[in-house]
């Protein structure tokens, strides 16, 4: 089953490193392979193989549970033979270059290099060396491409689910992203997603966590597609459509950028009792890991209007789909 | 055909002269005998009839006030010797060097080992030593001053790791002040900027970059001025010299400091002047072009990216800012606020660059482009060519003072000290074509206007163009 399939768009990219270079067709693309891939994810069947005998690395220099496994899950239903590699923060510092682990990995069969690295930018060096593909799976406060896609897939099943993925499906819609998008780079991809699809995008959050979003805001991702920027958590929720909390680190306090996590809950905590400002049956994201009881509500987060167990299920499908098609273009003459 | 390092004969008929030293530009003539001057020819009427500005202009030896040749210690870098090669390929007869070596130039004796390389390698470019402010560039204590004075330092800094104590600085001032030496300060809050991977703004927030405050400059600078303005009280010959300025906030500073008197000079470095932030996020456009109407414009909007992003060759402190700052830069320049162009050339090795963009070395290799970038800013309307010659020759020898170089001009019976450009002749900028050992550019691949055909330092050859 696809929807109104956007028939003349073709995938251009080996890699994904960013969601900045994707037009909205190739947005569709995603979205309608996710689309397909459900109902594999949902029987747990390996599909047609189309991965098979390819090599996916997972290259994390960051901790992570979730994206690491749901990129295992994808790779492995596509049939792909899956290496995982974990290289601690300090290995980053010591002089174990990157580049070093690049080549190595390559040389010993990897052919789809999935990257995640605290440091903005690290996919892009990778790319430069790597034969294959490059999936970034999260760098420093960069981007987070897949999340962003999974993202916009659930709010598509949800809020428009017969409307062209590649089109402004979430034209009239308001999503509101709360709290620390300076270091969010959920935030920053979603604000390229979510606005291609044409959504009125709100960022939230104290004053010291969304310094420099306001400049942004002014010109608009891509110098054409204004969003809100604002500390007012009332204006911000006032008729959401889908409300985004984002992971509050604990280091921001330490940073001297907000006074304590008390303070953050208890001034832009997402509680049923703001929720229910938001549009009824306004949907609940989040990124994940959750720190309940801070950003988010314990109520809210498991609560009927929560998505968050959704968007974990929807994305292996998204990654499938991503894999699929950088896979089509690694080999493509 | 002479070597290098052996005295020039020349002969250069119908060129444009360009001499800062009396002011004049026009038409004119060289002979140079046995390395000297000869005689200097200026053209009028038929004779000059068809010389113009556009194609091979003569100019004094250019001086740069800040470049870091590496050695001591980062010899993959680059050494004295590679680095005077550099500057004489970018048209430079007189090269300042910075003293964060390892271990940093911070006695006489390390003072003296320069000269020394400088005199081995053969080159006939002058290195001029500047000497490290406090022991190590450690910021804690003065280092000694005088004795490196004797050894024939240009002036003091500590670049790249400016001195955060207000006491310390207070007392350089006055200490090198009281030699007749200035003080070159790369002024930075570094509690504030450091770490800084961009400038803060924009490009800084859609990468996210950790962003370098304007701010970080601009308090640096007023504290500097301030301090300045008590010193000179006391010690009359008190300098500071303000190097690689890069915010229009910090360059409105010493404009206003200067209407008040106080004997403060600066330079802005071409890559300030001439590239923006945009460039880390993979445009590959002049800052004058980047910007409408005093606005920036969205690299994004107009299709201005078309290299990847995070090239760590944009890596740079003070990192390269908004087009606004870039213009307020290239302002300065035109009005004179800005004494002189810097490169701030800083040479890295592959493996210092080849890293994630937060781990990457600061800097660029610039020596050899400098002159390009400046002739690109007169290409396009925005600089005189006159000023740019300034800036790069009798500006820094102003700033260095006394009578450490000769002074910029074509003197008849002086060793010819010169350069020799087709400005026509646009050349590609490449790892074959840069003599630096730091290819560190982010202009490979692009090509820049202006090659320089001969340089020629003390009446002898510093660098001549392969046929």
């Amino acid at each position: 089953m696809t929807v109104a399939a956007a028939t003349a768009t073709a995938w251009r990219h080996r890699h994904l490193l960013d969601v900045d270079v994707l037009s909205p067709g190739e947005i569709g693309l995603v979205l309608n392979g996710a689309l397909g891939m459900t109902e594999v994810v949902a029987g747990g069947s390996a599909r047609t193989a189309t991965l098979r005998g390819v090599g996916v690395t997972t290259l994390f220099y960051e901790a992570s549970t979730r994206t690491r496994v749901s990129f295992e899950v994808a790779a492995r239903r596509l049939g792909a033979e899956v290496v995982n590699v974990t290289a601690g923060a300090s290995s980053v510092t010591k002089g174990e270059s990157l580049l070093d682990t690049v080549r190595t990995l390559e040389a010993l069969g990897a052919r789809m290099l999935v990257i995640r690295h605290s440091g903005s930018g690290a996919p892009y060096l990778a790319a430069g060396q790597f034969g294959g593909s490059v999936v970034n799976a999260g760098d420093g406060r960069h981007a987070h491409p897949t999340q962003a896609l999974l993202d916009l897939y659930t709010l598509w099943r949800h809020l428009a689910p017969d409307a062209d993925p590649a089109g402004p499906f979430l034209a009239g819609r308001k999503v509101a992203i709360l709290g620390d998008a300076l270091h969010s780079r959920v935030a920053r991809s979603n604000l390229w997603t979510l606005t291609s699809a044409g959504a009125a995008v709100w960022i939230c959050g104290p004053a010291t966590l969304i310094d420099g979003f306001g400049a942004w805001a002014t010109g608009g991702i891509g110098g054409s597609r204004p969003f809100t920027v604002t500390t007012d958590l009332a204006a911000a929720l006032a008729d959401a459509d889908a409300v985004m909390a984002l992971r509050l680190q604990r280091e921001r306090m330490t940073a001297g950028l907000l006074p304590s996590l008390a303070e953050y809950a208890a001034r832009y905590g997402l509680t049923r009792d703001r929720l229910s400002t938001a549009r009824p049956g306004a949907l609940v994201l989040h990124p994940g890991p959750m720190n309940e009881g801070v950003e988010i509500a314990p109520d809210v987060a498991n609560g009927p209007q929560s998505v968050v167990t959704e968007q974990v299920a929807n994305g292996v499908a998204v990654r499938m789909a991503v894999l699929e098609l950088l896979n089509a273009a690694r080999i493509a003459p | 055909m002479t070597e290098v390092g052996h005295p020039v004969e020349l002969d250069i008929s119908r060129a444009w002269l360009v001499d800062p030293g009396t002011g004049r530009e026009g038409p004119g003539e060289l002979v140079v005998r046995g390395g000297v001057l000869e005689s200097v020819g200026w053209l009028e009427g038929t004779a000059a009839a068809g010389v113009d500005a556009t194609g091979v202009i003569v100019a004094p030896g250019f001086i740069d006030l800040h470049a870091h040749l590496r050695e001591p210690g980062n010899e993959a870098a680059e050494t004295i010797a590679s680095g005077l090669g550099a500057a004489a390929h970018g048209g430079f007869t007189t090269v300042c060097a910075m003293p964060n070596t390892e271990p940093p130039i911070d006695v006489s004796a390390a003072v003296l080992a320069a000269a020394s390389a400088a005199e081995a390698s053969g080159s006939p470019v002058r290195l001029r030593v500047l000497g490290a402010v406090t022991a190590g560039r450690r910021g804690e204590s003065l280092a000694p001053l005088g004795d490196m004075a004797e050894a024939g330092v240009a002036g003091y800094s500590d670049d790249g790791a400016p001195v955060a104590s207000a006491v310390l600085f207070r007392s350089a001032l006055a200490y090198a002040g009281s030699l007749g030496l200035p003080l070159l300060d790369h002024a930075e809050d570094v509690s504030h900027g450091g770490g800084g991977e961009a400038a803060d703004g924009l490009i800084s927030t859609v990468l996210g970059l950790r962003g370098s405050p304007p701010a970080a400059e601009v308090t640096a600078v007023a504290r500097d001025l301030a301090i300045l303005a008590d010193v000179v009280r006391d010690v009359p010959t008190a300098r500071l010299h303000l190097t690689h300025l890069s915010t229009g906030a910090a360059l409105d500073l010493v404009r206003r400091a200067r209407a008040a008197g106080l004997p403060v000079t600066c330079d802005v470095t071409p890559h300030h002047v001439a590239l923006s932030d945009e460039w880390l996020a993979g445009a590959r456009r002049f800052a004058w072009d980047a910007i409408d109407d005093g606005r920036r414009r969205d690299p994004w909007r107009d299709g201005a990216i078309v290299a990847p992003p995070y090239d760590t060759s944009t890596r740079v402190n003070p990192p390269l800012r908004a087009p606004e700052d870039a213009a307020a830069c290239l302002a300065a320049l035109v009005d004179g606020t800005a004494d002189a162009v810097a490169t701030d050339h800083a040479p890295h090795a592959e493996i210092d660059k080849a890293v994630e963009f937060g781990l990457a070395a600061n800097g660029i290799s610039g020596i050899e482009t400098a002159a390009g970038l400046l002739l690109a800013a007169v290409d396009a309307g925005r600089l005189p060519l006159l000023r740019a010659i300034e800036a790069l020759t009798t500006g820094p020898a102003r700033v260095l003072g006394r009578d450490d170089v000769p002074a910029p001009g074509f003197v008849e019976g002086r060793p010819a000290d010169l350069v020799v450009i087709d400005r026509a002749a646009r050349w590609a900028v490449s790892p074959e074509t840069l003599a630096s050992r730091g290819r560190n550019s982010p202009l490979l691949g692009l090509e820049l206007p202006g090659r320089v055909l001969l340089s020629v330092a003390g009446g002898r050859l510093a660098y001549r163009a392969p046929d």
